[in-house]
Protein backbone atom coordinates (compact mmCIF):
# COMPACT_ATOMS: atom_id res chain seq x y z
CA UNK A 1 0.00 0.00 0.00
CA UNK A 2 1.20 3.52 -0.70
CA UNK A 3 2.22 5.85 2.09
CA UNK A 4 1.92 9.61 2.45
CA UNK A 5 4.39 11.26 4.81
CA UNK A 6 3.32 14.71 6.02
CA UNK A 7 5.54 17.36 7.58
CA UNK A 8 4.34 19.74 10.26
CA UNK A 9 5.64 23.23 10.98
CA UNK A 10 8.55 22.12 13.17
CA UNK A 11 9.63 19.46 10.67
CA UNK A 12 9.69 22.06 7.90
CA UNK A 13 11.67 24.47 10.07
CA UNK A 14 14.10 21.70 10.95
CA UNK A 15 14.55 20.92 7.29
CA UNK A 16 15.26 24.54 6.44
CA UNK A 17 18.53 24.89 8.34
CA UNK A 18 21.48 22.55 8.79
CA UNK A 19 22.03 24.24 12.16
CA UNK A 20 18.58 23.33 13.46
CA UNK A 21 18.96 20.74 16.26
CA UNK A 22 16.42 18.41 14.60
CA UNK A 23 17.75 18.83 11.05
CA UNK A 24 19.64 15.56 10.89
CA UNK A 25 16.65 13.62 12.19
CA UNK A 26 14.32 15.06 9.55
CA UNK A 27 16.96 14.51 6.87
CA UNK A 28 17.15 10.85 7.95
CA UNK A 29 13.45 10.42 7.23
CA UNK A 30 13.68 12.16 3.88
CA UNK A 31 16.69 10.03 2.94
CA UNK A 32 14.72 6.86 3.68
CA UNK A 33 11.80 8.11 1.60
CA UNK A 34 14.09 9.06 -1.28
CA UNK A 35 15.71 5.61 -1.25
CA UNK A 36 12.27 3.98 -1.23
CA UNK A 37 11.17 6.10 -4.18
CA UNK A 38 14.30 5.10 -6.08
CA UNK A 39 13.25 1.50 -5.45
CA UNK A 40 9.79 2.32 -6.80
CA UNK A 41 8.06 1.96 -3.47
CA UNK A 42 5.03 4.20 -3.57
CA UNK A 43 5.86 6.88 -1.01
CA UNK A 44 4.93 10.54 -1.22
CA UNK A 45 6.01 13.43 0.98
CA UNK A 46 3.54 16.25 1.37
CA UNK A 47 3.29 19.58 3.12
CA UNK A 48 -0.07 21.23 3.74
CA UNK A 49 0.12 24.69 2.22
CA UNK A 50 -0.92 26.35 5.48
CA UNK A 51 1.99 24.60 7.21
CA UNK A 52 4.22 26.08 4.54
CA UNK A 53 2.80 29.54 5.29
CA UNK A 54 3.31 29.08 9.04
CA UNK A 55 6.91 27.95 8.55
CA UNK A 56 7.66 30.71 6.04
CA UNK A 57 8.51 28.34 3.21
CA UNK A 58 8.47 30.50 0.08
CA UNK A 59 9.36 28.28 -2.86
CA UNK A 60 10.68 31.32 -4.77
CA UNK A 61 13.27 31.97 -2.07
CA UNK A 62 16.69 30.37 -2.61
CA UNK A 63 16.98 29.88 1.15
CA UNK A 64 14.50 27.02 0.70
CA UNK A 65 16.44 25.37 -2.13
CA UNK A 66 16.99 22.06 -0.32
CA UNK A 67 13.32 21.67 0.61
CA UNK A 68 12.31 22.63 -2.93
CA UNK A 69 14.56 19.98 -4.45
CA UNK A 70 13.25 17.04 -2.42
CA UNK A 71 10.01 16.50 -4.30
CA UNK A 72 7.75 17.55 -1.43
CA UNK A 73 4.21 18.02 -2.74
CA UNK A 74 1.98 20.91 -1.73
CA UNK A 75 -1.31 19.70 -0.24
CA UNK A 76 -3.73 22.50 -1.05
CA UNK A 77 -6.40 23.95 1.21
CA UNK A 78 -9.26 23.71 -1.25
CA UNK A 79 -12.95 23.93 -0.39
CA UNK A 80 -13.37 20.29 0.64
CA UNK A 81 -10.23 20.20 2.76
CA UNK A 82 -11.06 23.57 4.33
CA UNK A 83 -14.49 22.27 5.38
CA UNK A 84 -12.94 19.23 7.08
CA UNK A 85 -10.23 21.39 8.70
CA UNK A 86 -12.89 23.74 10.05
CA UNK A 87 -14.85 20.77 11.38
CA UNK A 88 -11.72 19.49 13.13
CA UNK A 89 -11.09 22.87 14.73
CA UNK A 90 -14.72 23.28 15.72
CA UNK A 91 -14.61 19.90 17.38
CA UNK A 92 -11.27 20.11 19.13
CA UNK A 93 -11.04 23.79 19.92
CA UNK A 94 -9.02 26.72 18.70
CA UNK A 95 -5.86 25.57 20.48
CA UNK A 96 -5.49 23.38 17.37
CA UNK A 97 -3.73 25.64 14.89
CA UNK A 98 -5.11 26.21 11.42
CA UNK A 99 -2.04 24.47 10.02
CA UNK A 100 -2.52 21.41 12.23
CA UNK A 101 -6.21 21.26 11.36
CA UNK A 102 -5.30 21.43 7.69
CA UNK A 103 -2.79 18.63 8.20
CA UNK A 104 -5.43 16.55 9.97
CA UNK A 105 -7.89 17.13 7.13
CA UNK A 106 -5.32 16.01 4.56
CA UNK A 107 -4.60 12.88 6.61
CA UNK A 108 -8.30 12.07 6.79
CA UNK A 109 -8.82 12.59 3.07
CA UNK A 110 -6.38 10.10 1.59
CA UNK A 111 -6.66 6.36 0.98
CA UNK A 112 -3.00 5.66 1.63
CA UNK A 113 -1.31 4.99 4.94
CA UNK A 114 -0.22 8.22 6.61
CA UNK A 115 2.82 9.15 8.66
CA UNK A 116 3.24 12.58 10.22
CA UNK A 117 6.60 13.96 11.28
CA UNK A 118 5.87 16.39 14.10
CA UNK A 119 6.95 17.83 17.43
CA UNK A 120 3.35 17.90 18.63
CA UNK A 121 2.08 14.31 18.66
CA UNK A 122 -0.93 15.02 20.87
CA UNK A 123 -2.49 17.71 18.70
CA UNK A 124 -1.65 15.92 15.47
CA UNK A 125 -3.09 12.62 16.70
CA UNK A 126 -6.28 14.42 17.67
CA UNK A 127 -6.46 16.33 14.38
CA UNK A 128 -5.84 13.21 12.29
CA UNK A 129 -8.72 11.51 14.09
CA UNK A 130 -10.01 8.50 12.19
CA UNK A 131 -6.99 8.49 9.86
CA UNK A 132 -5.00 6.85 12.69
CA UNK A 133 -1.75 8.22 11.35
CA UNK A 134 1.64 6.90 12.37
CA UNK A 135 3.20 9.72 14.37
CA UNK A 136 6.94 10.34 14.35
CA UNK A 137 7.98 12.69 17.14
CA UNK A 138 10.98 14.89 16.43
CA UNK B 1 30.86 25.78 -3.35
CA UNK B 2 32.93 24.43 -6.21
CA UNK B 3 31.99 25.24 -9.78
CA UNK B 4 30.72 21.71 -10.50
CA UNK B 5 28.45 21.84 -7.50
CA UNK B 6 27.06 25.17 -8.65
CA UNK B 7 26.29 23.69 -12.04
CA UNK B 8 24.61 20.68 -10.42
CA UNK B 9 22.61 22.92 -8.08
CA UNK B 10 21.42 25.06 -10.98
CA UNK B 11 20.41 21.96 -12.95
CA UNK B 12 18.55 20.61 -9.93
CA UNK B 13 16.60 23.84 -9.60
CA UNK B 14 15.72 23.70 -13.29
CA UNK B 15 14.51 20.11 -12.99
CA UNK B 16 12.54 20.95 -9.83
CA UNK B 17 10.90 23.94 -11.50
CA UNK B 18 9.99 21.93 -14.60
CA UNK B 19 8.51 19.11 -12.54
CA UNK B 20 6.43 21.52 -10.47
CA UNK B 21 4.51 23.10 -13.35
CA UNK B 22 1.42 21.56 -14.92
CA UNK B 23 1.48 19.15 -17.83
CA UNK B 24 -0.94 21.14 -19.96
CA UNK B 25 1.27 21.16 -23.01
CA UNK B 26 2.83 18.14 -24.67
CA UNK B 27 5.01 17.44 -27.66
CA UNK B 28 5.24 14.31 -29.74
CA UNK B 29 8.70 12.90 -29.44
CA UNK B 30 10.50 9.95 -30.94
CA UNK B 31 11.94 7.59 -28.37
CA UNK B 32 13.20 4.19 -29.46
CA UNK B 33 11.36 1.78 -27.14
CA UNK B 34 12.51 -1.82 -27.14
CA UNK B 35 9.74 -3.94 -28.71
CA UNK B 36 9.31 -6.13 -25.65
CA UNK B 37 8.89 -3.11 -23.37
CA UNK B 38 6.37 -1.52 -25.71
CA UNK B 39 4.29 -4.71 -25.86
CA UNK B 40 4.47 -5.19 -22.09
CA UNK B 41 3.29 -1.60 -21.64
CA UNK B 42 0.38 -2.16 -24.04
CA UNK B 43 -0.75 -5.24 -22.12
CA UNK B 44 -0.32 -3.47 -18.78
CA UNK B 45 -2.63 -0.70 -19.95
CA UNK B 46 -5.15 -2.58 -22.10
CA UNK B 47 -5.56 -5.72 -20.02
CA UNK B 48 -4.27 -5.02 -16.52
CA UNK B 49 -5.53 -1.43 -16.40
CA UNK B 50 -2.42 -0.13 -14.65
CA UNK B 51 -2.86 3.28 -16.27
CA UNK B 52 -5.42 4.92 -18.56
CA UNK B 53 -2.96 5.17 -21.46
CA UNK B 54 0.56 4.10 -22.35
CA UNK B 55 1.52 7.77 -22.32
CA UNK B 56 0.22 8.13 -18.77
CA UNK B 57 2.10 5.04 -17.66
CA UNK B 58 5.34 6.20 -19.26
CA UNK B 59 5.14 9.80 -18.04
CA UNK B 60 4.26 8.75 -14.47
CA UNK B 61 7.21 6.37 -14.40
CA UNK B 62 9.51 9.03 -15.83
CA UNK B 63 8.31 11.67 -13.37
CA UNK B 64 8.79 9.33 -10.40
CA UNK B 65 12.28 8.43 -11.58
CA UNK B 66 13.26 12.06 -12.10
CA UNK B 67 11.87 13.21 -8.75
CA UNK B 68 13.63 10.44 -6.85
CA UNK B 69 16.91 10.96 -8.69
CA UNK B 70 16.78 14.74 -8.19
CA UNK B 71 16.09 14.30 -4.48
CA UNK B 72 19.01 11.89 -4.17
CA UNK B 73 21.37 14.34 -5.89
CA UNK B 74 20.03 17.19 -3.74
CA UNK B 75 20.73 15.24 -0.56
CA UNK B 76 24.24 14.30 -1.70
CA UNK B 77 24.92 17.96 -2.50
CA UNK B 78 23.66 18.89 0.95
CA UNK B 79 25.89 16.28 2.62
CA UNK B 80 28.89 17.52 0.66
CA UNK B 81 28.33 21.02 2.01
CA UNK B 82 27.35 19.81 5.51
CA UNK B 83 29.12 16.52 6.26
CA UNK B 84 27.90 16.47 9.87
CA UNK B 85 24.25 16.07 8.86
CA UNK B 86 24.73 12.87 6.86
CA UNK B 87 22.73 10.19 8.70
CA UNK B 88 24.44 6.97 9.72
CA UNK B 89 23.02 3.64 8.54
CA UNK B 90 21.70 3.16 12.05
CA UNK B 91 19.92 6.53 11.89
CA UNK B 92 18.32 5.47 8.61
CA UNK B 93 17.15 2.17 10.06
CA UNK B 94 15.52 4.00 12.97
CA UNK B 95 13.91 6.48 10.57
CA UNK B 96 12.58 3.62 8.40
CA UNK B 97 11.07 1.96 11.46
CA UNK B 98 9.52 5.23 12.62
CA UNK B 99 7.93 5.97 9.26
CA UNK B 100 6.31 2.52 9.20
CA UNK B 101 5.31 2.57 12.86
CA UNK B 102 7.39 -0.58 13.31
CA UNK B 103 7.84 -1.94 16.85
CA UNK B 104 11.63 -1.71 16.47
CA UNK B 105 11.35 2.07 16.26
CA UNK B 106 11.39 1.95 20.05
CA UNK B 107 14.61 -0.09 19.99
CA UNK B 108 17.12 2.27 18.43
CA UNK B 109 20.03 0.48 20.10
CA UNK B 110 19.12 -2.82 18.41
CA UNK B 111 18.90 -1.11 15.02
CA UNK B 112 22.21 0.72 15.43
CA UNK B 113 23.85 -2.56 16.43
CA UNK B 114 22.31 -4.34 13.46
CA UNK B 115 23.54 -1.57 11.15
CA UNK B 116 27.07 -1.90 12.50
CA UNK B 117 26.99 -5.65 11.80
CA UNK B 118 25.35 -5.64 8.38
CA UNK B 119 27.54 -2.88 6.95
CA UNK B 120 30.59 -5.12 7.29
CA UNK B 121 29.31 -7.43 4.56
CA UNK B 122 26.81 -5.11 2.80
CA UNK B 123 28.33 -1.62 2.63
CA UNK B 124 25.52 -0.51 0.31
CA UNK B 125 22.75 -1.60 2.70
CA UNK B 126 19.84 0.76 3.22
CA UNK B 127 17.92 1.59 6.36
CA UNK B 128 15.13 -0.71 5.18
CA UNK B 129 17.64 -3.54 4.69
CA UNK B 130 18.81 -3.13 8.28
CA UNK B 131 15.24 -3.00 9.58
CA UNK B 132 14.33 -6.18 7.72
CA UNK B 133 17.43 -7.96 8.95
CA UNK B 134 16.91 -6.86 12.56
CA UNK B 135 13.28 -8.00 12.40
CA UNK B 136 14.33 -11.39 11.02
CA UNK B 137 16.96 -11.75 13.75
CA UNK B 138 14.39 -10.88 16.38
CA UNK B 139 11.90 -13.45 15.07
CA UNK B 140 14.59 -16.11 14.77
CA UNK B 141 15.59 -15.42 18.36
CA UNK B 142 12.01 -15.70 19.52
CA UNK B 143 11.39 -18.99 17.67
Amino acid sequence: MSRLVLLDNEAVRALSSARHPKHRKVISHLQVITTRRKRSRSTTVGVPTSVRVEAGWDRRNQAWALANRLGITDMALDQTVADVAAEIRNGLGTHISVADAHLGAVAQGVDSEVTVITNDPEDITAAAGSARATIVRI
Amino acid sequence: MQRDQKVIAAALDQVTELLSVGEDTATNTSIRFPDNLREATRIAVDVLGLAPTTTALATTALRNTLEAAAAEVALELHYAANPDVRPTLGDLAVAAAEIDGHDLAESAEILHRAAAEIVQTRPDATGDDVLLWAEAQQRAGAA
